[in-house]
């Protein structure tokens, strides 16, 4: 078995067959084929869709108003990086590239340190109603977007938050909080209980404790839930589309270029992967830390 | 109630006092401020952003659209009677029973099956990676996916390769008889109505034949009478403009080539097939004294696959809920395999060395103890699912949007789409959140019993 | 214990008490700035900022710009900020103005989103424009912007939806001739499906092509008077003359082996795939009954060229009728009478205004000053004159209508029209699901 997997990691699999002959080992390989086969399938299906947007944005319009975006292998290739051309000589769209990506900073920093906060209080200090408090946190988890955009629509108005980026990443951090605040005391209350008495013992105050302890031990945690905040906001539409106007983040920037009278398809496709590919960066470089906070307090 | 009846208490020795032991402790006010001043910015924002919405809401919902009259509970009497709501209401309870359950099983069985694979990391990558897609770009991916027309749309395109190659398009898809005298159908082939004998003609005009399909053609000719045999001619029985008349070779009308005719007796047994040339004409040399029937098979007529509507009102919601699949899948996929790693394996072994079968150990063993990641999977969509809107907005076209239709995308709609009515789209928006209240409480038991 | 649990709500409520506390004390009140009301001379020296909202993007919103640069040129110290909404206008202005922070100038392709703000008491009367504004449009143009004999709305951007678009080698071929008359249309039809090309293409996935269709059949069987009427609801769509323009419609929706993709395939087709599949090769149908926005459509999306490609014709008479345009566009309307704005929308009433866009493609102008020389191509140049030179003009009834009836995806004439392609037999089943969704919305 060794001798074929080169991989420690792999011999995990079925440690039961340690031991046995080589060419029990190619058996059963080759009895895998079919599961790699049918698991390489599906990985490339998954992948199609994307695949077809970013095809499809590199076509010009009248190809792609009678065509399918597999015609770029046709020869010779009709591929033009034109409508990329066009997207980045539009500044709406690279305005409003800028604007997402400094809503989406703001509103996963913010929200992260005042739930942290909050989860610190309510995994490692008592009060009186602390539980009543959290369970009402939890509840909200579930509030749907939307009941809040009419009446915090004319609270902005009032206080000039309308059509700004502070008005924005304010309701962003408010929505992100209830889970945060639940996925981070669920893990702040995993860390052991010894250190923080022994830091309590020494005199230490609770900030200190907060930002000396908790904070670098919840590194992992408080990394996962940054990536889903990010991406949380990155992508979002309704609020951006019901709380601004000139400030556009770029899904509304894409879908205020929806027009009745026109398809557009030749802005839509090269600006909707445009606006996928800062998220799969993001994700490609941070996916290791993507589940440990949501498996925190889930899974013991 | 004391703390000790729900403790969401850490499970350490050294916890400070309980709030009951304290009373007389005069630190308990300044562990108290301390607390709150910890608690403070969060209780601010979701006091602002999310208590004070809900309630206004909720008040919102007892008043009519333009916020002036109370009219009690009238919002929730239209939510239950008007057509468009109902279909919304039904359609999320597909959604609810649907989805939870096929993304949990796809995740389980992928992160199952990706334990047994060397490159997991790249099929995990592969499907996880939608996860950062946002919904409104998914909408325009499953555009390009589901448009209907073949040659525009992926899905139909795929298809179309497949149910090409087993009942080839013919050469005359889309045309017609020009006159009476050929009877049936595209889908059977026509026939011409009298029967033939040896040494006659037969006129089988044709039309809605593209002029592109023509470009090259020859003037149609009416053959000559053979002697013991049929000849005919099969043309494009069309002027430009309109005129001319049916069934009579004309002047500019050109022959069509190709065309498989097929002659047949009496009982229908097929006697004797020709092939028309480049000016329409064919022939059956010798056929003998019987009477035949002459006609055009319906393969020469077999149109090109013409794709499924999965954009129309009957496959919107079940097409909406793939692309979602796809959305999610890897989400459970990834937190499942975290979930499955994290058992142990001298348990999984042990079983093994007593002589349980995989399935066996996979029943007994791995899913008691995954049970716990799978609720949160569950629960999660559940959650998702009842609030789902922006992906049913940006796929479903607007002519099917009322057939799509969810609660969340029926109170946006109601609210912003047009109708303006901020009364009805409260009562909806409080309706959601109703039905979001039993996940809500089966999140609290949880949190309670885990604590 | 349950006396620290009020402690915790206490706090919240005294959070969101100061925080209204804050709210009230920032309120400021009515903004006005401007001397509201006052008819401030106009004037080069003007200065502020105009905040304008419209449906424009992209092209459209470079020839817009062109225009607030023409402006500017002429007034450099008002700043115009100009918001593009797409098909979102509607709902984005609306929440805008429920929250009470409306743009200062809009362009809404409804009028009856115009009434509502109207009737909301948040539009300013365009009184400080009437002069230039009764100089340079026709009667039946201000009509439309009109409320209760207060003129609210400029039509800028016009839209002459009585024309006809057709594929014109496929039309050479089967030896057509564009129609003048219904009965040609529908000879012309046949003929072309004879020849091997359907003969109408149809973007049933929209409900406003056939809303368009039928308001073009009405005008011309039932007259504008009936029309009128029919779109205040005063007669009722059970009438006569309603089971009249169905039957009409139903000519050429019922003809299905005619329709490029038949009933369902018209049913899946947008408006921009009914066009492009018009001018694709081979072309999927002849000809696609819409407005003169057609064009930037065709040359966005296909390889065809003017003239030569693609033509186009008017809506043929139908008993009869006089030469009749349905128009739709879009309206600016003023939610501030501050002197930068009042010079903005006097500006945009101007036919230097409308001639830098018209130059600039894909607009018709019904200033009726604007010199048609400035259009492009011939073709746009015809459309812009038929729409300003009709004997009948009438704005798309749809359009006029309340929204949930004439303007909502999903409901209303849209949804019931659809439902009547799909079974255009029924024409009495759709005349009364049209009464009763118009009652409804009517309020009646």
């Amino acid at each position: 078995m060794a001798t074929v997997a080169g991989h420690p990691e792999t011999p995990l699999i079925e440690p039961v067959d340690r031991g046995e002959g080589l060419g029990h080992s190619i058996v059963r390989a080759l009895s895998h084929a079919p599961l790699t086969i049918l698991l390489a399938f599906i990985g490339v299906m998954w992948l199609v869709p994307t695949l077809g947007l970013f095809f499809t944005s590199l076509l010009p319009a009248s190809v792609i108003s009678s065509e399918g975006w597999w015609t770029i292998f046709s020869t010779p290739s009709n591929a033009t990086l034109e409508n990329y051309r066009n997207i980045f000589s539009d500044e709406a769209i690279t305005s409003a590239l800028l604007t997402t990506v400094w809503i989406s900073i703001g509103s996963t920093i913010l929200p992260i340190i005042v739930a942290a906060l909050a989860a610190y209080a309510f995994a490692w200090m008592d009060f009186p109603g602390r539980d009543w408090l959290f369970i009402g946190v939890i509840a909200m988890i579930v509030v749907p977007i939307q009941m809040a955009l009419i009446p915090i629509f004319s609270l902005y108005d009032r206080v000039h938050l309308f059509d700004t980026l502070a008005g924005l990443i304010l309701f962003h951090t408010a929505f992100g909080l209830p889970l945060a605040i639940f996925l981070l005391r669920n893990f702040f209350v995993g860390i052991p209980g010894e250190l923080l008495e022994a830091a309590r013992i020494d005199g230490a105050s609770e900030i200190r404790i907060f930002t000396r302890l908790i904070l670098p031990l919840s590194w992992p945690a408080i990394a996962s839930l940054a990536i889903f905040q990010f991406l949380w906001t990155w992508n979002d539409l309704i609020v951006a589309l019901s709380l601004a106007r000139s400030t556009q983040p770029i899904t509304v920037a894409i879908f205020t270029q929806l027009r009745q009278f026109g398809a557009n398809i030749e802005i839509i496709a090269p600006a909707a992967f445009l606006s996928l590919t800062i998220p799969l960066v993001v994700f490609f470089a941070f996916q290791r830390y993507f589940v440990q906070g949501l498996l925190a307090g889930s899974v013991k | 109630m004391t703390d000790s009846s729900i403790t969401a208490e850490p499970p350490n020795q050294g916890a400070p006092p309980t709030a009951d032991e304290a009373g007389a402790d005069p630190g308990r006010r300044r562990r108290f401020l301390v607390a709150l001043g910890f608690l403070a910015p969060a209780l601010v924002f979701l006091g602002v952003w999310i208590v004070y919405p809900t309630v206004y809401t909720v008040v919102r919902s007892f008043y009519d659209r333009s916020g002036d009259a109370f009219v009690g509970l009238d919002n929730y009497g239209t939510l239950f009677t008007t057509d468009i709501l109902l279909t919304a209401i039904r359609n999320n309870a597909i959604w609810v029973l649907v989805v939870p359950a096929v993304v949990t099983a796809i995740g389980l069985v992928f992160g199952v099956l990706t334990e047994r694979i060397r490159w997991s990391v790249a099929f995990k990558t592969a499907v996880f990676m939608p996860m950062a897609i946002s919904m409104f770009a998914a909408g325009v991916i499953w555009h390009i996916m589901y448009t209907q027309d073949p040659s525009q749309g992926t899905i139909n395109a795929a298809v179309r390769v497949v149910s090409d190659a087993v009942n080839p398009p013919g050469v005359l898809s889309g045309a017609a008889p020009s006159g009476d005298d050929l009877r049936g159908s595209a889908a059977q082939g026509y026939r011409l109505q009298g029967e033939l004998k040896a040494g006659e003609v037969a006129h089988l005009g044709l039309t809605r034949i593209p002029a592109s399909e023509v470009k090259d053609g020859v003037q149609a000719v009416v053959p000559a009478t053979v002697e013991g045999g049929i000849t005919g001619v099969v043309w494009r029985d069309f002027k430009p403009g309109g005129g001319g008349t049916a069934g009579e070779v004309e002047d500019g009308e050109v022959g069509i080539p190709g065309v498989t005719l097929r002659l047949t007796d009496a009982s229908g047994a097929e006697v004797a097939t020709a092939t028309s040339g480049a000016d329409g004409v064919f022939t059956f040399p010798d056929v003998g004294d019987a009477s035949y029937r002459l006609g055009i098979a319906s393969e020469t007529f077999r149109e090109s696959y013409g794709g499924v509507s999965w954009l129309g009102p009957r496959l919107i919601t079940p097409a909406i809920i793939i692309a979602y699949i796809w959305v999610w899948a890897g989400f459970a996929m990834v937190v499942i395999a975290a979930g499955l790693a994290a058992i142990p394996r001298d348990v999984l072994e042990a079983a093994r060395t007593d002589g349980a079968t995989e399935w066996q150990v996979f029943r007994r063993v791995t899913a008691p103890l995954l049970a716990p990641v799978l609720s949160v999977v569950f629960i999660t969509m559940i959650i998702n699912v009842l609030k789902v809107f922006d992906i049913v907005l940006s796929v479903a076209p607007p002519s099917v949007q009322d057939d799509a239709n969810v609660i969340a995308l029926a109170m946006w709609r109601t609210s912003f789409g047009g109708v303006n009515d901020f009364g009805l789209g409260s009562a909806i928006a409080v309706f959601l959140f109703l039905l979001v209240i039993p996940v809500l409480l089966l999140n609290v038991r949880r949190f309670r019993r885990e604590a | 214990m349950s006396r620290t649990v009020w402690i915790i709500i206490g706090v919240v409520v005294a959070v969101a008490v100061v925080v209204g506390i804050v709210v009230v004390a920032t309120d400021g009140g009515e903004i006005s700035e401007s001397g509201a009301g006052q008819p401030s001379p106009v004037a080069t020296d003007v200065s502020g900022t105009v905040s304008v909202m419209a449906v424009w993007s992209g092209d459209e919103q470079a020839s817009f710009q062109a225009v607030i640069d023409g402006f500017n040129e002429l007034y450099p110290n008002v700043n115009v900020e100009y918001t593009g909404a797409g098909d979102q206008l509607p709902t984005v202005l609306s929440t805008a103005v429920q929250g009470g922070s409306p743009p200062s100038v809009a362009a809404v392709a409804q009028p009856g989103l115009m009434r509502d703000f109207v009737n909301q008491g948040v539009l300013k009367p365009l009184d400080f424009a009437s002069d230039v504004i009764n100089e340079n449009y026709s009667p039946s143009t201000i009509e439309v912007g009109t409320v209760d004999d207060t003129l609210y709305g400029l039509l800028f951007k016009g839209a002459n939806k009585s024309t006809v678009w057709y594929n014109v080698p496929a039309f050479e071929d089967a030896g057509v001739t564009p129609p003048t008359t219904w009965d040609e249309l529908l000879q012309g039809a046949e003929t072309l499906n004879a020849s091997g090309v359907k003969a109408y293409s149809i973007g049933g996935a929209d409900g406003w092509t056939l809303t368009d269709l039928f308001e073009n059949i009405y005008l011309r069987t039932a007259g504008p008077d009936l029309y009128d009427q029919l779109t205040a609801h005063d007669i009722p769509w059970t009438d006569d003359s309603v089971t009249t323009a169905l039957e009409a419609m139903a000519q050429v929706l019922g003809d299905t082996g005619n329709i490029a993709g038949g009933t369902s395939g018209a049913l899946q087709t947008d408006f921009p795939k009914s066009v492009s599949q018009v001018f694709s090769d081979p072309p999927a149908a002849a000809m696609v009954f819409e407005g003169d926005f057609v064009q930037g459509e065709i040359l966005n999306s296909t390889d065809a060229e003017p003239e030569t490609g693609f033509n186009q014709f008017a809506f043929p008479a139908i008993n009869d009728s006089p030469p009749s345009v349905v128009g739709g566009g879009d309206m600016i309307i003023a939610f501030d009478d501050d002197p930068a704005t009042q010079a903005f929308v006097q500006y945009l009433a101007t036919p230097e205004a409308s001639e830098i866009w018209a130059s600039r493609g894909g607009f018709s102008s019904p200033n009726t000053k604007v010199d048609t020389s400035v259009y492009p191509d011939s073709i746009a140049q015809a459309t812009a004159e038929a729409l300003a030179n009709a004997e009948v003009f009438r704005f798309d009834m749809s359009d006029l209508a309340p929204s949930a009836f004439g303007g909502t995806v999903g409901q209303g004439e849209w949804k019931i029209l659809q439902d009547f392609l799909q079974d255009p037999s029924d024409v009495q089943g759709t005349q009364r699901a049209l009464e009763r969704a118009a009652a409804q919305a009517y309020g009646q």
